[in-house]
This record gives C-alpha cells, sequence and structure tokens, in this order.
C-alpha cells in the first residue's frame, strides 16, 4: 500500500497548535487540520478566508429588491384591488412580508452556499484520516509528495510538540 | 473581555472530550426504556384522538366547533398562539444567546430548537384547519393562477402571519439541523451498529471537522444568527396584529406587539425550563445542564414576569385613560369583573405573581417547586390567549350579538393531539438525536469546567 500521507494525533489543541505553528515556521506545508469543534486559532493559523458575509448581504439585497417587485407588479400592476380607497401601492404594509421574505431567502441561500463551498451535502465521500477526530483528538495531516524536506524531520517535530501518535496512511474516500 | 464568577462553571465534574461524546450519546445506544415507550404510547393515544377530532372537522366542516359568529375565533386560535408563543424558545436561546456569546446556551439550545419545530409545526395545524376547507389551503400563495390571476392581499395581517409562519418554521428547521451536523458525524464516528453508521452517516452529509468546514460553519452560524435575531421579534409582532389591526375592544392598542413577543419569549423559556428538569433527571445530565442553567432560566424568567405585569396594567391603564366607553367595559366589566373573572386573574397570577418566587434563592434551588412553576406559567399564557380572545369577541359593541362560547369536544380533541403530538416529537428527539450540542459543549470544555488539567477555572464573561 502507498502511505502517501503523515498524521500527527494530538490530545489537546494547544499542544495541536504548538506543533502547527512549528512545522508551519519550518516551511512545512500542512496537508489539513481536523478537531472535534472550531478552534479559532487553527482556522486563523491555516489562512483560509471567507467571504461568506458579503454573499449573504448580496442574497439578502436581492431578496428585498425581488419581493418588493413582486409585491409591486402583482398589486399595482397586474390586478389593482381597490381595499376601501387605499393606495394600491401600499408600501409600509408590503415591508412586512419583505423582511421575513428576504430573512428566509438569506438563511436558504446561505445553507445552499456553506453546502456548496465546504461540500458537505447527502451521500458525499468524505476523507477522515483518524476517525476519532469528530471524538476526542486533534489531527494534522501532511502530504508526502508535498514535504520538500525528510520525512523523519515532521515525525520528530510532531512527537516533540506532544503528539500521542504519529503515523502513515493512504487516505481514500469512504461513503 | 472582563471575566465574572456570576455564572460558575457549566460543565461539572471531571470531563474530558471522550467523556461528553459518551455521556451525551448513551441515551441512543442503550436499548428504549419502558417510561419511553409507555409515555410514547399515550402521546400516540393522544394524537389518535386529534386525528379523529381532525377527520371530523375535515369531513363536516367548522360547524363541528362550538365557534359562531360573535366568537369567530375559538380554542383554534387560542391554541395556534400558545403553541407558537412555546415555539419562541428556540431562537430565543440559539439564536439571541449566540449572537450575545453567552456560553451557557450550548447545553440548553439543541433541546430548545427541538422543541421550537415541534411546537411550531403542532401550530400551524390550526390556522390550516381554520380555513375550513382544508384542501383549498395553496390558493394562499401568490402563484399565477387560472382565477384572474387574482393574486393575495399583501396588506393582510393574515397573510403575513402565514408568511411568518412557515418562514419560521423552515429556517428554525434548517438551522437545527445544520447544528446538528458535526454531531450526527461523531455518532458515525464513534458507533458499532452497522445500521446507526449507515443512518448517521447519511444525514451527518460527510462532514469531517476539517479547518476548511469549520470555518465556513462558523461564518454560517454567525450570518444565520444575526439575520434571524429579527425573528424572535417579528413572528410574534405578525402574530399579534391579526388583532391588534382590528376594531375589537381590547384588540386594538398598540402595546399588542411587544406584549405579545414578550409573552411568547415567557412561554418558550418556561416549557424550556419544564424540559430541561426533565432531560437532566432523567437522563442524569446534571453535569451538562447544571444547576447555575436553571437558575439563569429562572432569573430571566423573573424579569419578563415584571414585564408582563406591566403590560397588563398598562393595558387596562390604557383602557381608562382612553375614556373609550367599550375598551372599559372590556377590561372592567368582562376581565377583572364579570363573566370570566376566573381566567383574567388565573392569568395575572400564574404570569405576573407566581413566578415572583424566583426571587428566592431556595425556590430557584428547589427543582420541584422551578418545574411547577415552570407548568403554571405556560398554563397562564394559555389563559391570556383565552382573555384576549374570548371577553373581546363574545361581548362586543352590540348586545344583541353577545354570546357565551364552549369549545366542542372536537376542539378540546385537536388540542389534546397536538399536545400528544408535541410529546411523541420530543421523545423521538429524546431517542434519536444527541438531546445537547456535542461540539459546542467541547468547545467550552476548556474555559469552564472543572477539568483538573485546567489553569483556570474562572468563569466565562
Amino acid at each position: 500500500m502507498n502511505k502517501n500521507h503523515i498524521i500527527g494525533v494530538f490530545d489537546d489543541e494547544d499542544t495541536l497548535m504548538a506543533a502547527l505553528i512549528e512545522a508551519k515556521g519550518k516551511g512545512f506545508k500542512i496537508g489539513e487540520v481536523y478537531t472535534p469543534y472550531p478552534v479559532h486559532e487553527v482556522i486563523e493559523a491555516m489562512g483560509h478566508k471567507t467571504r461568506f458575509t458579503l454573499a449573504a448581504f448580496i442574497y439578502g439585497f436581492l431578496g428585498a429588491a425581488g419581493v418588493l417587485a413582486f409585491m409591486y407588479y402583482t398589486a399595482v400592476i397586474d390586478w389593482p384591488v381597490n381595499y376601501g380607497g387605499k393606495p394600491t401601492n401600499a408600501f409600509p404594509s408590503f415591508i412586512v412580508v419583505t423582511i421575513v421574505i428576504t430573512i428566509l431567502t438569506v438563511t436558504l441561500a446561505s445553507l445552499f452556499t456553506f453546502s456548496w463551498r465546504a461540500k458537505i451535502y447527502p451521500g458525499k465521500a468524505y476523507i477522515l484520516p483518524d476517525v476519532r477526530s469528530t471524538d476526542d483528538k486533534f489531527v494534522l495531516i501532511f502530504d508526502k509528495s508535498e514535504l520538500a524536506k525528510g520525512e523523519g524531520n515532521i515525525e520528530s517535530i510532531l512527537r516533540s510538540k506532544g503528539a500521542v501518535e504519529v503515523y502513515e496512511k493512504e487516505l481514500e474516500p469512504q461513503i | 473581555m472582563y471575566k465574572t464568577e456570576v455564572r460558575g462553571p457549566l460543565i461539572l465534574g471531571d470531563k474530558n472530550y471522550r467523556q461528553i461524546s459518551s455521556d451525551i450519546i448513551a441515551p441512543i445506544d442503550q436499548p428504549i426504556p419502558t417510561w419511553w415507550k409507555a409515555v410514547f404510547g399515550v402521546s400516540m393515544l393522544a394524537t389518535l384522538i386529534g386525528v379523529i377530532a381532525i377527520y371530523k372537522t375535515v369531513s363536516e366542516g367548522i360547524g363541528t366547533w362550538g365557534v359562531n359568529n360573535s366568537v369567530g375565533w375559538g380554542w383554534e386560535i387560542i391554541n395556534f398562539v400558545w403553541w407558537i408563543g412555546i415555539g419562541h424558545a428556540g431562537t430565543a436561546f440559539s439564536i439571541f444567546l449566540l449572537i450575545l456569546r453567552q456560553k451557557w446556551r450550548t447545553s440548553i439550545n439543541r433541546a430548545a430548537e427541538a422543541m421550537t419545530v415541534v411546537a411550531v409545526g403542532c401550530a400551524a395545524l390550526f390556522p390550516a384547519l381554520h380555513m375550513g376547507r382544508v384542501w383549498l389551503a395553496f390558493f394562499i400563495f401568490p402563484y399565477p393562477n387560472t382565477r384572474g390571476s387574482l393574486w393575495v392581499n399583501f396588506n393582510s395581517p393574515l397573510f403575513w402571519d402565514f408568511i411568518a409562519i412557515s418562514a419560521y418554521l423552515l429556517i428554525s428547521a434548517s438551522f437545527w439541523y445544520f447544528g446538528m451536523v458535526p454531531d450526527f458525524a461523531t455518532i458515525r464516528d464513534k458507533t458499532t451498529s452497522k445500521i446507526k453508521k449507515a443512518v448517521y452517516g447519511f444525514f451527518a452529509f460527510g462532514w469531517t471537522g476539517s479547518s476548511r468546514e469549520w470555518l465556513r460553519y462558523e461564518a454560517l452560524s454567525y450570518v444565520l444568527g444575526g439575520i434571524a435575531a429579527v425573528l424572535v421579534v417579528s413572528v410574534h409582532s405578525i402574530v399579534s396584529t391579526d388583532f391588534a389591526v382590528s376594531v375589537i375592544p381590547g384588540w386594538h392598542t398598540t402595546v399588542f406587539p411587544p406584549y405579545f413577543v414578550v409573552g411568547a419569549i415567557f412561554s418558550g423559556f418556561a416549557m424550556v425550563m419544564t424540559l430541561m428538569i426533565i432531560i437532566r433527571k432523567i437522563y442524569k445530565f446534571q453535569d451538562y445542564v447544571t444547576d447555575s442553567h436553571l437558575n439563569a432560566i429562572a432569573k430571566i424568567l423573573i424579569f419578563i414576569s415584571l414585564i408582563m405585569g406591566t403590560a397588563y396594567s398598562t393595558e387596562i391603564f390604557m383602557a381608562w385613560y382612553s375614556g373609550s366607553q367599550y375598551e372599559m367595559f372590556t377590561f372592567f366589566k368582562n376581565r377583572i369583573t364579570g363573566d370570566y373573572t376566573f381566567q383574567f386573574w388565573a392569568m395575572v397570577v400564574c404570569n405576573a405573581f407566581i413566578p415572583q418566587l424566583f426571587w428566592f434563592k431556595k425556590v430557584r434551588q428547589n427543582l420541584t417547586i422551578a418545574f411547577i412553576i415552570s407548568l403554571l406559567i405556560n398554563v397562564g399564557m394559555w389563559y391570556e390567549r383565552f382573555n384576549i380572545l374570548i371577553t373581546s369577541l363574545s361581548k362586543d359593541y352590540l348586545p344583541s350579538s353577545w354570546v357565551t362560547y364552549s369549545p366542542t369536544w372536537v376542539e378540546i380533541g385537536i388540542y389534546i393531539g397536538t399536545l400528544g403530538m408535541f410529546v411523541a416529537g420530543v421523545l423521538l428527539f429524546f431517542k434519536y438525536i444527541p438531546m445537547i450540542a456535542i461540539s459546542e459543549v467541547k468547545s467550552i470544555l476548556k474555559v469552564t469546567s472543572l477539568n483538573k488539567n485546567e489553569k483556570t477555572n474562572a468563569s466565562h464573561e
């Protein structure tokens, strides 16, 4: 079997962070980090960025404009109804529906964006290097082909920073 | 960020991450207990009564109810508003407390959201049935139709209500579900049963807990938290406009939206307290749902109870101050005194007076009394809706159209049915879904626990 990844297993977020910073400082490319709960330092250290809030704002803007346009079309242009002499473009009372539908649009569109960007959907084939990482272990993986320096070196870094296990494994998607 | 010792540790016992997962998953792996089967049986029986009553309503019509020309809204609308109120706890807990970064929510939000989804489902049943011809319920969707196309009336609070309730149900269900995805993955990876692995694996959507996933997960929860916080205020405000926009004495007041929102959060928090006391007693979750959690809920209930008392007094004051004889009659001759004295004072005592007992530390710490008070609050909230609806409708401007209203067995049956559905839904949640958000509790272990490895036991901000 072609063991193409080095996997470091940690007991604690602090030791994981120490190893992550050390490995990164020495120029090793970190494959991915798996944690049982969100650790903000890890996310920052990995340098990931997201434009989620911008996307949500755009959804909200489009949702609000769309709903208002729809109500204007139905109530003013397509079939105006005279409710006790009130203006057909009853803007203030359109606001209620606009707010609710905007929230709904943002929620649903954000969920689909999340599903698409984070690749979380039913029946997805996922790669989980160590099954204990959804329970109590913090896992750091390195792709051997991307490691410029020797593997022995990275193993000693991980061990010196408190890894409880370091092993090699081939990663295969599972369903 | 400043730190205080107000709340004490939120996770008791010397826990580690593995124990947290095992403790919370335990009820899913254990065989179904006898009490669970017994209560589930009873709730199914209650649901059956509801189904019979609904069959009667749909096959024969609204004539099987006790409502009439004067009291056009009876138990159905009382129960609708009551369930929606209970359903406010989910958003209030998970979203308000999320954006306020209150760490004590982590042990409670999952159950509160589950309760919300089930309660809002129960609530949605009532307006649908109240349409009379429920098979024509799709008329309320604004779609191009062959009737003109005649669109719905966007100025009508009844339409706003439909939009608000359906959006609320969809949003709280999806928020709840996405919160559970990492926990489903934990079950998938921990269980030894092949069936459970396949089922929970499917619902986990391939979650692995990588840093990329967590980044977007966190971003999503804050975006949804921020935007859906509006729903805590909007849903019940919209429900209140069903009443406040009309010209019935006792309804036509501007205090209604805030009064309804606060009442909804009140009954929601009370129901959460009821549920958390049951969960921690039966499943021995005392280490996660600690005394300080319940203490926090009790303190919020005192505060909301004071607001309720203020709202009741405001209404009475305005009835007198407005100089309107109809308002005066409704409040002074038909609520405080008169035919509905009992219901009025039951509301005031249960909502404004009894929760004040929580000022005493002994009462907050005695879970039996706290449990009884939490139930009484929801009894009081039911009477509040009874007061609003029945006292105002039964005696309005024209004495010739004054009537008395009493529910028929069909109306009572539908209510019993929704109670059964609620209990059944909550029981299924107990058995098949982790009752406490595992990953969220793990994330606060370091800051607030009695974990021996910890440098500091200081509580959270």
